[in-house]
């Protein structure tokens, strides 16, 4: 299956909602330390097995991850380490791009989430400790969300409930939020040690996947949060990313430092599917497509986009 | 890709999940709200007054604290030039330097000046602000030796490159000096010149003085240390030269092995003692002992 070559160390990858051959990575120099970004769009050709890329936009700082929007085929949101959020269309050339930087978060910006219920609003997380709500119609956020104690590395918006999402940070809890309310509506005091992402179920609205640096995925209902409802242990080292499938409701495919993908099956026994190998470096970002069923992408500090099929090897050419 | 565009209008293609339609039943959060999220989170009222606003939040630096929500002025966030003006030589001028207040309270000579502790107006004059005193006095150094003449000639005008603080409300400006106040501050300015060059010649001595002694103090100490580690060693190996005297009043002269050894004092007094074992000994070293 293809592969891609970044120049920068991956840090996200991101399939389209509206072309299911397109997808977007966000890079950084010097993993991610210090240096420049770049924001790749890239294309799958249908017919060979090879990626092109579209149109990559330089960063003057690293992106840390991507989002599409959900209402304009050609329009991204990036996360720069810089702590600004670049919004940019890829149908414009690059001379005119960003078409919108929003400079507001006072450290980097680790998360982005785009509304998929309501599409016209996505979230921003950031090491300054808060959450933003943004919309594309105006030029500064609508709310911040200020309650947790460290660092929030990722957001998610809950796929059924358009005012609710979800956050992890690095003080090893994840809130539940809704933009109505003032404040966070539920706090799951999850893990031991920082919880690097979260995801809500696709199919059960009350189900949310954490991943953490004790190397344990746990699976919790917001019913009934004291205990988690399985938790999955397999990764050698911290789990980065966590996405649930978009087609089956007990799949759930996770990247680590231990330079693996990891494809559960959370309501199994022997939840561990899948584990995927490809990777020569830590694993940072995975996606799976919401247009093709078990079409995957992942990246990684080893510069390389791999995007496979489910079931096959992602260096097979 | 062109028959997909028509699609931006509206958004995406519908999630599989929502066409799944599946329901699980009572869930905690409350129902959506209809509308876009901006509407929805200004009728709620949870939009934070200054976070909707069109200007660009970096500027509104004032209300981005950890509240969220815009708080009174801190005391110290209040520029008093009343209390700057007409606290001179109190503490409140001194206070004053501690916080955002460093406006008002330079005109009182509370931050640079050293007026404050000299009190009276002729401290205040003699040191006018930073340039007055506090670049000849200031330093701990000389303060004592030649900050206290200036003081005491009494100059009403200010310090050698100082001008008359403008907003110095007390009094009117002092008059220009004099051919023999400016014959003074040129012999003070001499005097100050040679004060300092013989500091410096006096400290560096002083500095060198300490260093060889230093240096020499280390050579001793070390002399010392490499006797010590040399005996420790030597007792490590098990060379002993104490014990080596009792050893050698050993019979046939060998060395005496074992439990003994740890009794070198005693086996010295008890020494001619010792030579009776010499018997035992020949049987350890079998015949050979008694064939040589």
């Amino acid at each position: 299956m293809p592969i891609f070559k970044t120049p920068f160390n991956g840090y996200s990858v991101k399939f389209s909602p509206f072309y299911e051959s397109r997808l977007a990575v966000g890079t950084a120099q010097n993993f991610g330390i210090l240096g420049n970004g770049r924001l790749h769009v890239l294309d799958l050709s249908p017919t060979s097995p090879a990626i092109t890329e579209l149109i990559a936009f330089d960063t003057a700082d690293g992106v840390y991850d991507v989002a599409w929007s959900e209402s304009h085929d050609s329009v991204l949101v990036a996360a720069i380490a810089d702590g600004s959020v670049k919004l940019y269309d890829t149908s414009l050339p690059p001379q005119s791009n960003p078409l919108r930087s929003l400079q507001e978060h006072a450290r980097e910006v680790h998360g982005l989430d785009y509304n998929p219920t309501r599409r016209d609003s996505f979230l921003s997380a950031s090491w300054d400790d808060s959450v933003k709500l943004w919309t594309l119609d105006r030029p500064t956020s609508i709310r911040t969300f200020r309650e947790h104690a460290y660092c929030v590395y990722s957001v998610a918006w809950n796929p059924k409930h358009a005012d609710v999402f979800a956050s992890a940070s690095g003080d090893c809890s994840v809130r539940i939020w809704d933009v109505r309310e003032p404040g966070s509506t539920m706090i799951i005091p999850g893990h031991q040690h920082e919880i690097l992402a979260c995801d809500w179920n696709k199919y059960d609205d009350c189900l949310i996947a954490t991943a953490s640096v004790d190397k344990s995925i746990k699976v919790w209902d917001v019913r009934n949060y004291r205990v988690p409802v399985t938790v999955l242990n397999g990764h050698g080292y911290a789990v980065r990313k966590i996405k649930f499938s978009p087609h089956r409701r007990n799949l759930i495919v996770s990247c680590s430092y231990d330079m693996t993908v990891c494809l559960w099956d959370f309501m199994i026994e022997d939840a561990l599917v899948g584990r995927y190998d490809h990777h020569t470096e830590f694993a940072v970002g995975v996606d799976m497509s919401v247009l093709v069923e078990g079409l995957m992408a992942s990246t990684g500090w080893d510069e390389h986009v791999y995007v496979w099929q489910q079931g096959m090897d992602p260096r097979a050419a | 890709m062109a028959s997909n565009s028509q699609q931006a209008a509206t958004g995406s293609p519908p999630k599989p999940w929502e066409q799944s339609g599946t329901s699980t039943g009572p869930t905690p959060f409350k129902p959506p709200s209809p509308g876009s999220t901006s509407d929805v989170v200004e009728a709620s009222g949870t939009a934070k007054p200054g976070e909707i606003v069109s200007t660009n939040d970096m500027n509104t630096v004032v209300n981005r604290n950890s509240l969220g929500r815009p708080v009174p002025t801190r005391p110290w966030e209040q520029q008093n030039y009343g209390s700057t003006y007409g606290g001179y030589g109190s503490g409140l001028n001194y206070n004053s330097g501690f916080g955002s207040g460093m406006y008002g309270s330079s005109y009182g000579g509370g931050l640079y000046g050293n007026s404050m502790y000299r009190g009276g107006y002729g401290g205040l004059y003699g040191n006018s602000g930073l340039y007055g005193g506090g670049m000849y006095n200031g330093g701990g150094m000389y303060n004592g030796g030649f900050g206290g003449p200036m003081g005491g000639y009494g100059m009403g005008g200010t310090g050698p490159y100082g001008e008359q603080d403008p907003n110095n409300p007390f009094g009117a400006p002092s008059s220009p000096p004099g051919f023999w106040i400016s014959l003074l501050r040129v012999m003070q300015g001499v005097v100050n010149f040679f004060g300092r060059i013989s500091i410096l010649i006096d400290q560096n001595t002083q500095a060198l003085h300490m260093f060889m002694s230093a240096l020499l103090q280390l050579f001793d100490r070390t002399g010392l240390l490499y006797g010590e580690l040399a005996r420790f060693v030597l007792r490590l190996l098990g060379i002993k030269t104490k014990p080596r005297k009792v050893n050698q009043m050993g019979p046939d002269g060998l060395p005496l092995p074992g439990p003994e050894n740890r009794r070198g004092n005693q086996n010295y007094i008890e020494g001619p003692k010792a030579a009776p074992s010499g018997a035992a000994w020949d049987n350890v070293w079998g015949g050979e002992n008694n064939s040589s």
